[in-house]
């Protein structure tokens, strides 16, 4: 059984121009899936379909054999606890300290007053300190987040999301931000996350390479429909053509 | 090069006199103009028509220059001490404490509503609708309509204060709120946090700083406030004071001392209030 299918997904905003058409795909527990395609083509509203962070137009989205579309407040609030996300610009709580960033990703398992008087249990505190360990940034626990570098605070998303106990992580351009270095370190930890751990990865990227180099599967969006769906391997230079347009890789690569 | 000549001589305004303008000249500059030059005309025409009947030039000015010599260089108490001054002078800030405090409290829970970025857009825009209503109402008004019910002072006072201040900070603390980087919130909504939570530890610690500032320039008009509505509204303190010296007892002296009570004090909450407004605005509130 897969972890996530997509069935006939389609998406409008304005109730004219549909930003995604009958987008069809399965995803397995474990796979890390990146999802290519140009700007516009609706990668980022394809993850926020997923957890709902935008309602979905037409189709179906079934993550664990639940119907994501049906769910009412609190099932949405059980569902988004399995799915961690990551965000281009980090969207950490600046003035806040890294170690109650991380512990944001608790407060889906809280009650209003739980979370509002921020009652965590020493086992919570524990295990963000590990995963801020396990990131290497342990070092840096009570530390303000806009103190820190911009790969520092893509870690401490990762630690936000992973401490959800996640069973899928949809990554929103996790290093378009970043210096190749530090892209390196965030995709090297999130593929270190799908092996160990076991979580399921999709990840939107603008850099077709490093998405061929880390990805098992490679999803091609265009104008909001999917021309690729396939290993990373059989993703040849005409398949590339085909989703970014002749035009503009010719752009890139003069 | 003669064509773009050409347009550019197409684009240029000029004035009547042939030189090219720079003002765009458009309905709102002209409107102006025209306000200005209306106020000045009728300003200079209506001091033919005051009346001047018993005016004797030379001993208004000397008189009035007495008078004010008096006021400010040899202020003095006379019907009150010192202690009293300061109790009165306590009582007017009390005054503007209480509308400040309540206020700002009343504030941040209905700006939470207002803000688009938390709310729904009906409510959001309900709010801000009787808001600006409230706001439109002067805030003296505001103190004799709650003295029909709860009679003329101190808590007329306070309810017309605190009406128009809840007002006022709900509009500062909604623009706030919708500063806040809606990242921020999407990741927190993203983990499945309620509301509150995002609300608590998402919005609050990123706009903390400039609801205080607000709440302060906002406890420094009230002071003021409450200085004229002691007078106007019987509520007591330094303004009733201040009524009584001038209106009742003619004494000149303790006019100035209180007139230099409240500056100091209005000083003083000006200074607080510019350091805070340079330390935690960003440059595009400041103005
Ligand atoms: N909230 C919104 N309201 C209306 N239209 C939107 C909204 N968000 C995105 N769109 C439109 O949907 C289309 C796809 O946007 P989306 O952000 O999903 O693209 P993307 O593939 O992530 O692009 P990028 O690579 O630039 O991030 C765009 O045409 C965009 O204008
Ligand atoms: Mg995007």
């Amino acid at each position: 059984m897969p972890l996530l299918k997509v069935e006939g997904l389609g998406k409008l905003y304005d109730g004219e121009t549909k930003v995604l058409r009958d987008v069809n795909f399965e995803v397995e527990a474990g796979e890390f899936l990146s999802i290519i395609g140009p700007s516009g083509a609706g990668k980022s509203t394809l993850l926020r379909c997923i957890n709902r962070m935008v309602e979905i137009s037409e189709g179906k989205v079934i993550f664990d054999d639940l119907d994501v579309g049906e769910m009412r407040k609190k099932e949405l609030r059980k569902l988004r606890t399995n799915i961690g996300m990551i965000f281009q610009h980090y969207n950490l709580v600046p003035r806040l300290t890294v170690i109650e960033n991380v512990l944001h990703g608790r407060f889906g398992y809280k009650s209003t007053l739980q979370g509002v008087f921020a009652r965590f249990t020493e086992e919570e505190k524990e295990r963000a300190f590990f995963l801020l360990d396990k990131l290497g940034i342990a070092e840096h626990a009570y530390k303000r987040c806009d103190q820190l570098s911009g790969g520092q605070q893509q870690r401490v998303g990762i630690c936000r999301a992973l401490i959800q106990e996640p069973k899928l992580i949809l990554c929103d351009e996790p290093i378009a931000s970043l210096d190749p270095n530090s892209s390196k370190v965030i995709m090297d930890y999130l593929k270190q996350i799908s092996t160990e751990m076991g979580i399921t990865c999709l990840v939107n990227l603008h850099q077709v390479d490093v998405a061929k180099e880390y990805a098992d599967r490679i999803i091609g969006l265009k104008k909001g429909e999917i021309v690729f769906d396939g290993p990373s391997k059989l993703l040849y230079e005409d398949q590339i053509e085909n989703i970014y347009g002749i035009e503009t890789r010719e752009l890139i690569t003069v | 090069m003669e064509t773009s000549q050409a347009m550019n001589q197409a684009l240029m305004k000029r004035k009547r006199n042939g030189q090219i303008n720079i003002k765009s000249g458009n309905k709102i500059d002209s409107a102006v103009k025209w306000t200005i030059w209306v106020l000045t005309v009728l300003t200079v025409i209506s001091f033919f028509f005051f009346d001047y009947t018993g005016l004797q030039l030379e001993r208004a000015i000397t008189e009035t220059a007495h008078n004010l010599r008096v006021m400010f260089l040899e202020p003095g108490l006379s019907h009150f001490g010192w202690g009293e001054a300061f109790y009165q002078v306590g009582i007017t800030l009390g005054l503007g404490v209480l509308a400040t405090v309540f206020g700002a409290i009343i504030a941040l829970f209905l700006s939470l509503m207002a803000a688009e970025n938390l709310s729904k857009p009906w409510l959001s825009k309900t709010i801000r609708i009787i808001v600006a209503f409230i706001r439109a109402v002067p805030t003296v008004l505001w103190v004799l309509i709650f003295a029909i019910a709860a009679g003329l002072g101190s808590e007329a006072a306070v309810l017309g204060m605190l009406f128009h201040s809840v007002a006022y900070l709900v509009k500062a603390f909604s623009e706030a709120i919708e500063e806040v980087n809606p990242g921020i919130i999407e990741a927190l909504r993203a983990t499945g946090s309620s509301w509150w939570h995002i609300v608590v530890h998402g919005v609050l610690p990123s706009t903390f700083t400039y609801l205080l500032s607000w709440t302060f320039l906002r406890f420094e008009i009230n002071f003021s406030v409450a200085v004229a509505m002691g007078a106007a509204a019987g509520a007591g303190g330094i303004g009733f004071e201040l009524f009584m010296a001038s209106g009742f007892y003619f004494d000149l002296r303790e006019v100035g001392f209180i007139t230099y009570a409240i500056l100091i004090i209005a000083i003083v909450l000006e200074v607080i209030s510019t350091r805070l407004k340079n330390r935690y605005f960003p440059s595009s509130v400041k103005a």
